[in-house]
């Protein structure tokens, strides 16, 4: 193994582990901040929709309950965000795997 | 004069008899008339003796009259019924129980039946070409008020939905990585789609109501009745709907000037009050007073019925809708 291969077999290590940490550190829990996100712009989506699921009644929840046939992974995930919900800052921080 | 036609007044002032008067004169006029009520007392069948239904069917002995009456009932079972129907379709089945919990606590929410009602209405003016004028026999003032102010409101709602919907779908796509498929995409959404269809119809609904609705107003010569009216016009100037006109039923008949029994007398003394108020209504009330209706001493029905209809002053010919 010449210089130049062991220099460049080096150099492939270092950008696979730098590239890691990069995604690990700082694009992972970007996109996963995004997601949750979407997720909690979704839950207010819904609960625009079916506000009587709370017992709140809404004018609307007629026509809304149109949609119910389509937004089945939606109403799902939803129900069970809400089951598992913490307090706010735990929510927000959770990409941070603390 | 606009094609679609709403009579609306207080419960039992003779929204029906009008309604039916009307839609008996445009027919003799030789203009092609569908009466609609939303009566679930169904006060129509009842006037023209005979049975309507959910489908238009013309009406015996009159020519160029159709009428139609409305179940809200069986309106919120039919949309009710439908949407399972499109569940089964799509959604898997542990889910199906799930869903149809809440289906049904939308279908017995109070604005069911009123939201029934006026996807029906809208549906009859968007498919009325067979027709030259629809006229529709409303429920009670206060109902009819609330139904009528419901696009506006409903459109504005619609419109947050999708605002909503569509800022979750693009942070969707900006979550998923690389060429990661996103959880939502926007493109062919289903849920936008259908609101999309939603909007469209308010958007349809209120236009055809500005622009294509005439408003009439049926009282009786008493207090709270003219004060209801008072209140229904200024709302539905509010609505920036236009009430075209006034009519004043049930009228007590004056006596002969000859007659002077306790009957005459108490005739006379109705008469009098019932004249105070219908000036009233002439001074004061803008929409102008198109008809004097006397109490009948029977049903208006059969040819009382065209007695009615000659007494109201009101304009036949029916332009084409402006807004489609």
């Amino acid at each position: 193994m010449t210089l130049a291969d062991r220099i460049e077999s080096y150099r492939a290590t270092l950008e696979e582990w730098l590239r890691g940490l990069y995604h690990g550190m700082i694009t992972h829990p970007a996109y996963e901040k995004i997601e949750k996100e979407a997720e909690d712009a979704e839950d207010a989506f819904l609960l625009a929709c079916f506000p009587d699921a709370f017992g709140i009644p809404s004018p609307v929840s007629y026509y809304t309950a149109e949609l119910l046939p389509y937004i089945e992974d939606e109403f799902e995930s939803w129900e069970r965000r809400l089951w598992d919900r913490d307090s706010y800052i735990e929510r927000k921080g959770q990409q941070y795997h603390f | 004069m606009e094609p679609f036609v709403f009579v609306g007044g207080k419960g039992g002032v003779g929204k029906t008899t009008v309604s039916c008067a009307y839609g008996v004169k445009c027919a003799n006029a030789g203009v092609d008339t569908l009466v609609v009520s939303t009566d679930p007392a169904h006060s129509v069948s009842d006037v023209f003796d005979q049975q309507f239904g959910d489908v238009p069917e013309s009406v015996e002995g009159v020519e160029n009259l159709d009428a139609l009456e409305i179940d809200p009932e069986e309106e919120v079972t039919a949309h009710l019924d439908d949407i399972r129907h499109r569940l089964s379709d799509q959604v898997s089945a542990a889910m199906v129980n799930e869903i149809n919990q809440q289906l049904e606590m939308a279908h017995q929410t109070p604005g069911a039946y009123e939201s029934a009602l006026f996807d029906r209405f809208v549906d009859v003016m968007r498919n009325s070409e067979p027709y030259d004028r629809v006229v529709f026999d409303t429920a009670p003032t206060g109902s009819t008020l609330r139904l009528l102010a419901l696009p506006e409101f409903m459109e504005g709602w619609v419109n947050r939905l999708m605002h909503k919907r569509e800022q979750s779908i693009d942070l969707f796509e900006k979550a998923a990585i690389g060429n990661n498929e996103p959880r939502r995409v926007m493109d062919g959404d289903p849920v936008l789609e259908r609101l999309q269809e939603r909007k469209e119809f308010f958007e349809y609904a209120g236009g055809a109501l500005r622009n294509d609705a005439a408003f009439f107003l049926v009282l009786n010569p008493d207090t709270l009745s003219l004060n209801e009216t008072e209140r229904a016009i200024s709302d539905l100037d509010g609505e920036d709907l236009s009430v075209r006109g006034i009519v004043a039923n049930k009228l007590t008949p004056s006596p002969d000037p000859d007659e002077n029994g306790r009957g005459a007398r108490y005739l006379r003394d109705r008469v009098e009050t019932e004249r105070e108020r219908v000036e009233r209504v002439e001074e004061t009330f803008d929409p102008p007073l198109v008809a004097e209706i006397a109490f009948r001493t029977r049903e208006v029905q059969g040819d009382l019925l065209a007695d009615v209809a000659d007494e109201l002053d009101v304009d036949v010919r029916a332009e084409s809708p402006t807004f489609v």
